[in-house]
């Protein structure tokens, strides 16, 4: 379960051109929730997602991922909160373009110490599901955009996290493969049981979306369950 | 996962492959130079001093007390023969010879100059150090009153084979002597003395030239190496004037000391260049990588992997470098103690400091352990500025700049 109590989060602070990023934002969300942070451009959904994802600071207020107040830790312990906790999805993929897809999926679990035996079968168990198990002794670059990203999405499920976090995964993808990704992360949310938080506003992941989180100016100003 | 780090390290040492590639080649390159240079610098004063030892001093020289400062043959070390075969028994002993010398004046009808005469045993001298390949002109015969002289000694008195010189000193009971002898070989030892002033006749002739024994000698000259061997020949013959060949060559002891210092400075300049070389090649990657890098340490990746992955790559590129400079410096090296370099254009101004106008090289293991470690040290040291920069990456800018 993550808890947010009070969070703040400034730019520029003390300056002129002061930003409220995120303005007393409370909210729980549940395990196993599909969850969307939705709004405008600059409305605070990224740095909602940064801030839970441990990846960014805030000003005031608390973070609890279970009963763990992550703004309270060390860089260092974030990042193994990072690793052992959370998977990423980013807009551009981002995946090591030396590393075949196979070694791009298995690289968080390789990372976490599992044995080359589990990295193999759950590689293929999650290729299978995200249908790119015939692409993996390919390189990255030879992959279409749709399918670095389900790799990258194949890379942060892989090592079965608490949380997804998606910073816009269909931005760079066509409606046709943004459907199929979206479909693909609620069967993996339906299947691993992990929660899923979006930031984007897309509309097919609204309509997919179980929870929408409305953010404006940094404000949460709606909370709607479906 | 390091098996993973080094495969991802060795991808990308070769990403931007011509890159790469081309410090690789900077690398090999500037280190087979650099070893060629240390060994030829390295045969230059090997050559000179085989040279010294061989026609002069040996590993070990012993005279009577006095000898070398008054350089007369009152001085003269009594029963050498008998040192000399006492000598012969010590371990590590290769070969002794007996040396007969005197100072005077060597003349021909026109002209006159000072000269050392040596008395020498021809067979002894060859095993010794191989005597007759310094013969330049002429034969190696000391029979009939015949004379070797050195080549500079030679044109000073514009002589040639086959002329006859007049050799004069005063012999032991202090008479001016003079001996009539006939050039019959001109030697060229690269030994400045030897070849400036120096004659070389039959010990006997000059034992009854100079009226000295044939059991004395000025000089016992033993080849031998070992340095325990130099403590038992001083100790046992502490009434004597025993010497090592750099006690002998001082001048020799500094070359030595300044080929040591231009090896140092080549090692240096050579060293500098590979650390530029690999700095530069591991920096611009890393630019290249930074937003890679941002996104590992963002998805949970620790620091102290990606160091081993940046100090991988660093070695990669090194050891490669290394390897390739390796192989051409033995080929350049294999060639130049087989064939030398001919620096014939420049033999006159060479000759004058003892050195050879073919310089041939040496090779040494220790070349090659010294720069793989210098290499490997500067592959280390070029990665610590990119890896600052990476420690100073905040993965939120990274992912931030992405949007």
């Amino acid at each position: 379960m993550i808890r947010l109590e009070n969070v703040n989060k400034y730019f520029y602070k003390d300056e002129p051109r002061e930003v409220h990023a995120l303005s007393d934002i409370n909210l729980i969300v549940q395990e196993g929730e599909f969850t969307l942070f939705n709004g405008p451009s600059g409305c605070g959904k990224t740095t909602l997602l940064n801030a839970i994802g441990a990846l960014d600071s805030i000003d005031s207020g608390k973070i609890y991922l279970d009963e763990t107040d992550i703004t309270t830790l060390s860089e260092q312990a974030r990042t193994e909160l990072r690793l052992t906790q959370m998977g990423f999805v980013f807009q551009s993929y981002n995946l090591v373009p030396v590393l075949s897809v196979e070694e791009n999926i298995g690289f968080i679990m390789k990372l976490r110490g599992f044995s080359d035996k589990e990295i193999k079968q759950r590689v293929l168990e999650v290729s299978s599901l995200l249908k790119i198990d015939n692409k993996l002794k390919l390189l990255p670059n030879e992959l279409s955009g749709g399918q670095q990203q389900r790799v990258a999405v194949a890379r942060a499920v892989a090592a079965k996290p608490k949380i997804i976090l998606a910073d816009e995964p269909t931005a760079n993808l066509d409606s046709k493969n943004s459907q199929i990704l979206i479909d693909m992360m609620r069967e993996l949310n339906k299947k691993e049981g992990m929660s899923i938080l979006f930031a984007s506003h897309d509309e097919l992941i609204m309509e997919s979306a179980r929870r929408v989180v409305e953010l404006n100016d940094g404000i949460l100003v709606d909370d709607n369950r479906r | 996962m390091y098996k993973l780090i080094l495969k991802m390290a060795w991808k990308n040492s070769f990403l931007r492959p011509a890159r790469t590639l081309l410090v690789i080649t900077m690398i090999a390159v500037s280190m087979s130079m650099m070893l060629a240079i240390q060994g030829l610098y390295d045969g230059m004063v090997k050559n000179m001093i085989d040279k010294n030892k061989r026609s002069g001093s040996g590993d070990i020289s012993l005279y009577a007390q006095d000898y070398r400062v008054e350089k007369d043959i009152k001085y003269i070390i009594k029963d050498a023969l008998k040192i000399k075969e006492d000598i012969q028994k010590l371990e590590g002993v290769k070969a002794v010879v007996l040396r007969l010398l005197a100072d005077g004046l060597l003349s021909t009808a026109r002209k006159s100059s000072f000269a050392s005469i040596h008395g020498i045993d021809l067979n002894e001298e060859e095993e010794f150090g191989e005597f007759s390949k310094f013969l330049k002109q002429g034969e190696i015969n000391l029979n009939k009153r015949g004379a070797l002289i050195g080549i500079e000694l030679a044109k000073t008195l514009k002589v040639r084979v086959g002329s006859k010189i007049i050799f004069s000193a005063q012999d032991s009971s202090g008479d001016i002597n003079s001996i009539a002898l006939r050039v019959r070989g001109i030697l060229q030892t690269t030994n400045v003395g030897l070849d400036t002033n120096s004659i070389f006749v039959d010990i006997k002739s000059l034992h009854k030239f100079l009226g000295t024994s044939s059991k004395d000698a000025t000089q016992i000259a033993v080849m031998g190496e070992d340095e325990k061997l130099l403590h038992v020949v001083k100790s046992n013959y502490s009434n004597l004037d025993v010497k090592s060949f750099l006690e002998l060559q001082p001048m020799i002891k500094q070359m030595q000391e300044m080929m040591v210092i231009f090896n140092s400075i080549t090692f240096f300049i050579v060293m500098s260049v590979v650390f530029i070389g690999i700095f530069g090649v591991v920096y611009v990657s890393i630019l290249d990588r930074i937003r890679e890098f941002g996104i590992l340490l963002g998805i949970g990746m620790q620091y102290k992997y990606i160091r081993v992955q940046i100090f991988l790559e660093s070695i990669i590129v090194g050891l490669i470098g290394y390897l390739g400079g390796a192989v051409l410096g033995i080929v350049f090296l294999v060639y130049l103690r087989d064939y030398g370099l001919d620096l014939s254009s420049f033999s006159d101004a060479l000759e004058m400091w003892g050195y050879e106008a073919v310089i041939t090289g040496t090779i040494k293991v220790s070349y090659f352990t010294s720069t793989f470690w210098a290499i490997i040290t500067a592959s280390v040291l070029s990665v610590i500025i990119p890896l600052r920069k990476i420690k100073k990456l905040n993965p939120i800018e990274v992912i931030k700049a992405e949007k």
